[in-house]
């Protein structure tokens, strides 16, 4: 505790009754007080990381823009501005606090340790090391500020117990990771400095990897040490020479015409460069699936939900963007909107489009195979019941934040944290009307994505507009409100699923009705509406599936690809339902799902081919961790035990916009010694750790290993073309493409080989820094010598690989290429639950998954996708949900009251990766991100109705709901007519 | 986001921020900005001048005497838990101190903060109210020390008047046959702000009750005192209390019936009365479970 008289510091405060620190002004942006000088600057002390620094703040400013936009320290992040995330987490005087609620003036004399601080000489510090070797690390965003919050707990307490560490580390959210990785870091990093050496980790790698040097090995990430220290750079922590501000103004009203804009008055407010509206810029219409292209760059003449784009400000900073946002006056003639899909789609309903879009229909899918009459007319059994999921916000840690700049030469560069640099490019070229080659789009470091940044964004496109007119770089950035009302998140679905079976189980038919509230605008909503109903028939077998799926727009923020894309809810509904189904021709849910599971080389009923398949092996894997067998009906009353199943496409079979181009494609590039790779790729790591694998597969190839190779991704000016991270695609494709590369360089470097030791090159093979004969393994010469020779003989050693999904994937109708790949992963998982019977709260106790994804190229980085996926999905099923007023504006635009979980309500996850070979795959790999993520909801609701009796419809699955449920009061509205 | 314009100040004295307070146009006070700075980055709250309660160290202290402990407002509730005077005499203010936030936020915000911020659902309050703790208010022209159920007039208000300041928290000390304790119920583990909360303070003597307060917290505009549930349990028994006697029942129904609650994000009126009920069962039986410990 503090000594209870604090000293006053002995500066001026001491000298005069109080100190004026600044000025007043007056009300928030008033244009009256704009000659008023309110911006004076009070030069404060403050000591950082043991320096003594002297800064002109104003009274303002936080502790978070002091150190990273005054002292550049920018390995402190800013996630929410609101101290809910903990991304900014600095230790102040030894104690842990949120620098974004701190003021700057505040914390004169005080001391401030930041991220940078830690590392020492090059050297990690034993937490840094910890979170490095133990896999904590994904995006990285979260992580400096958790590595300081880490010190601060082992500093108090040196022996924390993993509970503690638990509680105490709940102020510092991550997306990625599912905590379970970060926990285990913790513990480390406390033995570590207890002078312990960690139990080391008994690892049985898989079959198919036994005889692998690189590919199969849990390595750290390669970027995992830069963002350890901070040092690794996102959009937000770069400044250009010479950069302005921009932000944008979001439609207050959810459905109005313009009328008018006014901006004279923020055109002439003193710092402003330059203020645009729909006027200003061309009749382009854009989105991101092409068919559906609906977006324009300004609002034209209609604005569409609170949140749609009227007007874009540069000004020198942000503060004075704002003010000039406050001054634009924009008349709207309102018009009745509509917020709900079902009422949207009556015939008197307020449309959102004239020209398009019959009854606010965005999208309608109509399929049919087989025989859906004669498959219920075989059924001995037939349920049908409606589910309903929720409207979901993918928040990764690091809000999205773009900046552009135009040379002297018409060219644009775009820096921007996405997860689809290509996309970007091509989108930005369509805009713009100018080559690719006028574009360079470079991705830094990403903080998370999980589909929020896989399209164009409107500060990507409005950052290079602005930058246009303002004749220089143009940041922009969105708050965590500014995210939530750019939207593109998870679909609402309101579905009607009937499945029939027979005696013994056997599904004769599914029928799924499923409508989507897709918000104002298409954004993905084409794919997604097919996804909804395209993977349900790559699970189980059945012969006839008939489909019909709705997207409706409404007038609230657009739905988009959120992990797992148009699947989790359709997937939720199925693996409810199946068990439900079980349960009443009294069969246990495992040996329902074992009848009909997939099996390998199968053609399902809409057209898909299933190629490896393990999904029998995952099942009886979490029936055996989980002790299923005795726990299942035999749990007290209050603990429930389920079971949900799920898999994913590993990349699209097809991509967003017709394209010959390869989906990935990778060069490498060998230092002139020999002595090192570096890898071009053009794919996305947004904190997955595709940058990590695909180097591991090409080290593989080359027969180097990893700590010879650098990664340089996704710039397109060097990075040849990479689709991107979404429809969990990189580990087969972006892998394929530089397995394909690394052989190339292998065979030249051999073909070096065998002149230096004058054999002839098959009798040649390259592992482990070395090329052998393969009869004699002894009888080597060092890898980098063959490289060497081969640059100073035939110029540079190069190798290029790419990677197109084989032709014609999928079958002849509209709407086939949806849910085609060249490969399937399959998981399934166990979930535990206890609950209050008394308060309907959930508390999740167990997870033992079970995952088929090919050969696993870094178990690690798969175990931390699955617990990531895992703690996400519980977080969705249990906290997760957007809430609007009457009048469309989301009520619920920040992390205090929008709850993702944190590492307090983490539970136990034992992941398990299955012996698995994909033919397709680099390696035998294929996907696992998004996969992982499908079999939870179904897990979790089947686990609640167990411990419950009551079966739960529809999501999220709140304490209220259950306790209603327990009650039984059903809340279910009437079932779609 | 970025905050708005305003002044600032940082006195040393009670008195000058008192001046400050006055003198200042739409002038606020600002003890750890927890609540506050979040409000105005909104732009909830548009004070034109701030206050910084951060520099006067008459309101940063813990102190004793016989009767009671004496928390100076600017503490902040990290100190409140690390305080082993308060752990000894208000075990039950730790346990509820260290349910706010995250750690994060219990460095930097303020027990005197949490209380004049008066949101319905704030941690600090329904145990301070429970232990019949009072608050010391200084202002232009002289200090008053109010019983902190006078304080709150409603969510976000409370009797504060211009140019007044909470400087001190004044808690009885927990004397042999008292138990208290907090119960707060939360959407997650951790971080979130309570559906509903209750904390009990009981009194026995010879394992009868003589003393009781039970206070309901985010089911009324403020944090507020069950009158009918703490009747229920004065005079009584403690083993009238038992898990499913009529009389836990009576106690959690009266406490129902002085609640206001609301629907919100986070929970419908009935549901909000259901939890209620549950969790002022529980907060009596640990209470008296304590009051026995501690009669011993």
């Amino acid at each position: 505790m503090k000594s209870p008289t604090l000293n006053p510091s002995p500066t001026r405060e001491a000298l005069t009754p109080y100190s004026l620190v600044g000025e007043a002004g007056h009300g928030r942006w008033d244009i009256k007080n704009e000659l008023q000088k309110t911006k004076m600057k009070q030069l404060i002390s403050i000591n950082v990381n043991g320096d003594e620094y002297e800064v002109a703040v104003r009274v303002t400013t936080t502790l978070l823009d002091l150190l990273r936009e005054e002292l550049k320290l920018t390995g402190t992040k800013k996630g929410c501005e609101l101290g809910d995330c903990g991304a900014c987490t600095v230790i102040m005087d030894g104690k842990a606090v949120n620098a974004c609620l701190v003021l700057a003036v505040d914390s004169v004399g005080k001391k401030v340790e930041t991220i940078e601080s830690l590392a020492t000489g090059g050297e990690l510090h034993p937490i840094q090391r910890a979170f490095v070797e133990k896999g904590a690390i994904q995006c990285g965003y979260c992580t400096p500020g958790m590595i300081m919050r880490t010190k601060s707990i082992l500093d108090k307490n040196p022996n924390p117990t993993k509970k503690e560490i638990k509680e105490e580390l709940s102020g510092n959210l991550c997306r990625c990771t599912g905590y379970t990785k970060i926990v285990e870091a913790i513990e480390t990093a406390r033995d570590y400095l207890n002078g312990k050496q960690p139990v080391e980790l008994v690892f049985m790698p898989q079959k198919s990897a036994i005889d692998l040097s690189v590919v199969g090995k849990r390595l750290p990430k390669i970027d995992a040490a830069d963002k350890a220290t901070g040092r690794a750079l996102y959009t937000d922590d770069i400044t250009l020479p010479n950069m302005i501000y921009g932000k944008l103004l979001l439609s207050s009203v959810p459905h109005a015409r313009i009328l008018s804009i006014d901006t004279s008055r923020a055109k002439v407010l003193p710092g402003v460069k330059v203020v645009l509206t729909g006027a200003d810029v061309p009749d382009v219409r854009w989105g991101t699936s092409p068919p559906r292209y609906d977006e324009t760059i300004l609002a034209k003449d209609k604005v569409r939900f609170v949140g749609d784009v009227v007007a874009a400000v540069a000004a020198i900073d942000e503060e004075t963007c704002y003010r000039a946002l406050d001054l634009i006056k924009v008349e709207y003639e309102e018009l009745q909107a509509v917020f709900d899909p079902m009422e949207a789609m009556k015939d008197d309903a307020p449309r959102l489009f004239d020209d398009k879009y019959e009854n606010n229909i965005n999208t309608h899918v109509d399929h049919h195979f087989g025989d859906i009459e004669k498959g219920f007319a075989e059924a001995d059994y037939i349920r049908e019941e409606r589910f309903t999921g929720n409207r979901t916000y993918q928040n990764p840690m690091e809000p999205h934040c773009s900046i552009a700049e135009w040379d002297n030469h018409g060219r644009v560069t775009l820096h921007t944290s996405t997860q689809v640099v290509h996309y970007v490019h091509h989108q930005i070229s369509h805009i713009l009307g100018i080559p690719l080659g006028d574009i360079r789009v470079i991705m830094t470091n990403c903080g998370g994505g999980f589909g929020a940044k896989a399209s164009t964004t409107t500060i990507e496109v409005m950052s290079i507009f602005l930058s246009r007119v303002a004749g220089c770089a143009v940041k922009m950035r969105f708050s965590r409100e500014e995210m939530y009302l750019f939207g593109r998140g998870r679909h609402k679905q309101y579905i009607d699923l009937k499945i029939g079976v027979k005696n013994d189980g056997t599904i004769t038919a599914v029928k799924q009705k499923a409508v989507l509230e897709g918000g104002a605008y298409s954004s993905f909503g084409i794919v997604s509406t097919y996804y909804a109903g395209s993977m349900l028939p790559t699970l189980y077998k059945f012969p006839n599936y008939k489909y019909d799926g709705y997207r409706v727009n409404t007038n609230l923020p657009p739905c988009g690809a959120f992990r797992g894309h148009g699947c989790p809810h359709p997937r939720f509904a199925f693996e409810s339902l199946l068990t439900m189904i079980a349960d009443d021709i009294g069969m246990d849910s495992i040996d329902i799902r074992l009848k009909n599971a997939m099996t390998p080389e199968y053609h399902t009923c809409n057209d898909l081919d299933i190629h490896s398949c393990e999904f029998k092996a995952c099942i009886e894997k979490v029936r055996q961790k989980s002790d299923w067998d005795l726990k299942k009906g035999k749990l007290p009353r209050g603990r429930g035990i389920g079971i949900g199943c799920g898999g994913f496409v590993s990349g699209a079979g097809y991509p967003i916009y017709r394209s010959k181009f390869p989906h990935s494609s990778v060069t490498i590039k060998i230092i002139e010694d020999g002595s090192r790779a570096v890898i071009f790729i053009g794919d996305a790591d947004i904190g997955q750790g595709s940058d990590t694998v695909l180097a591991m597969a090409a080290c593989e190839a080359m027969g180097i290993s990893y700590d010879r190779i650098s990664v340089v991704s996704a710039d397109s000016d060097l990075t040849p073309i990479g689709f991107g991270a979404y429809s969990s695609r990189v580990t087969l494709m972006g892998g394929n493409a530089a397995k394909m590369a690394g052989e190339e360089v292998k065979k030249q470097v051999i073909a070096q080989a065998a002149e230096i030791m004058k054999v002839e090159a098959f009798m040649l093979d390259a592992k482990d820094n070395r090329i052998y004969l393969k009869k004699d393994p002894s009888t080597f010469i060092p890898w980098e010598k063959a490289g060497f020779e081969h640059f100073s003989k035939k110029g540079p050693l190069l190798g290029k690989g790419h990677y197109s999904p084989p032709e014609g994937l999928g079958g002849k109708y509209k709407g086939a290429a949806v849910g085609t790949s060249p490969a399937y992963s399959f998981s399934a998982t166990i979930c535990e639950v206890e609950v209050d019977m008394e308060t309907g709260k959930v508390k999740v106790l167990n997870f033992w998954d079970a995952h088929d994804c090919g050969t696993a190229v870094n178990p690690m980085l798969v175990e931390g996708q699955t617990e990531g996926a895992v703690l996400m999905g519980m977080s969705e099923v249990l906290f997760e949900n957007e809430v609007f007023d009457k009048r469309g504006k989301m009520i619920n635009a920040d992390l205090h009251n929008y709850l993702i979980a944190t590492s307090a309500d983490m539970p136990e996850i034992q992941s398990t990766i299955v012996d698995s070979y994909e033919p397709a795959g680099p390696y035998g790999a294929k996907e696992v991100g998004e996969g992982a993520t499908l079999p939870i909801l179904g897990a979790i609701a089947n686990a609640v109705a167990d411990a419950i009796g009551v079966r739960i419809f529809e999501l999220p699955i709140t304490p209220q709901t259950v306790l209603e449920a327990i009650h039984g009061i059903d809340k279910r509205q009437d079932k779609m007519k | 986001m970025v905050l708005p314009d305003f002044g600032f100040y940082q006195p040393i004295s009670v008195k000058d921020a008192i001046d400050l307070l006055m003198q200042k146009p739409n002038a606020a006070a600002m003890a750890g900005g927890t609540d506050l700075l979040v409000e105005m980055k909104n732009g909830i709250r548009r004070s034109e001048n701030l206050v910084s309660l951060a520099k006067i160290p008459e309101m940063k202290f813990i102190k004793e005497d016989v009767k009671n402990l004496f928390i100076g407002a600017c503490t902040t509730h990290s100190e409140v838990i690390a305080s082993p005077l308060i752990g000894k005499f208000a075990p039950a203010l730790v346990e509820a101190a260290s349910k706010i936030g995250s750690n994060q936020i219990r460095n930097t915000g303020t027990i005197g903060g949490n209380i004049c911020t008066a949101a319905s659902c704030c941690d600090s309050a329904p145990i301070l109210l429970a232990l019949n703790a009072s608050v010391e208010i200084a202002g232009t022209e002289n200090i008053r020390v109010v019983p902190l159920r006078d304080f709150f007039t409603f969510n976000k208000k409370t009797i504060l008047k211009k140019g007044e300041l909470v400087t001190r928290i004044i808690v009885p000390k927990s004397e042999p046959g008292i138990g208290a304790c907090y119960e707060k119920f939360g959407l997650r583990e951790a971080g979130s702000i309570a559906v509903v909360s209750v904390a009990a303070k009981v009194q026995l003597v010879n394992d009868i009750c003589v003393d009781a307060c039970i206070v309901i917290g985010a089911v009324a505009p403020t944090p507020k005192i069950s009158g009918q549930a703490t009747t229920v349990l004065k005079g009584k028994k403690v083993s009238e209390f038992a898990e499913d006697l009529p009389l836990l029942e009576e106690a959690g129904n009266a406490a129902v019936r002085d609640s206001i609650p609301i629907d919100d994000i986070r929970g419908g009126a009935q549901y909000r009365r259901d939890v209620l009920k549950v969790l002022v069962k529980r907060t009596i039986r640990r209470a008296f479970e304590l009051a026995v410990n501690n009669e011993k």
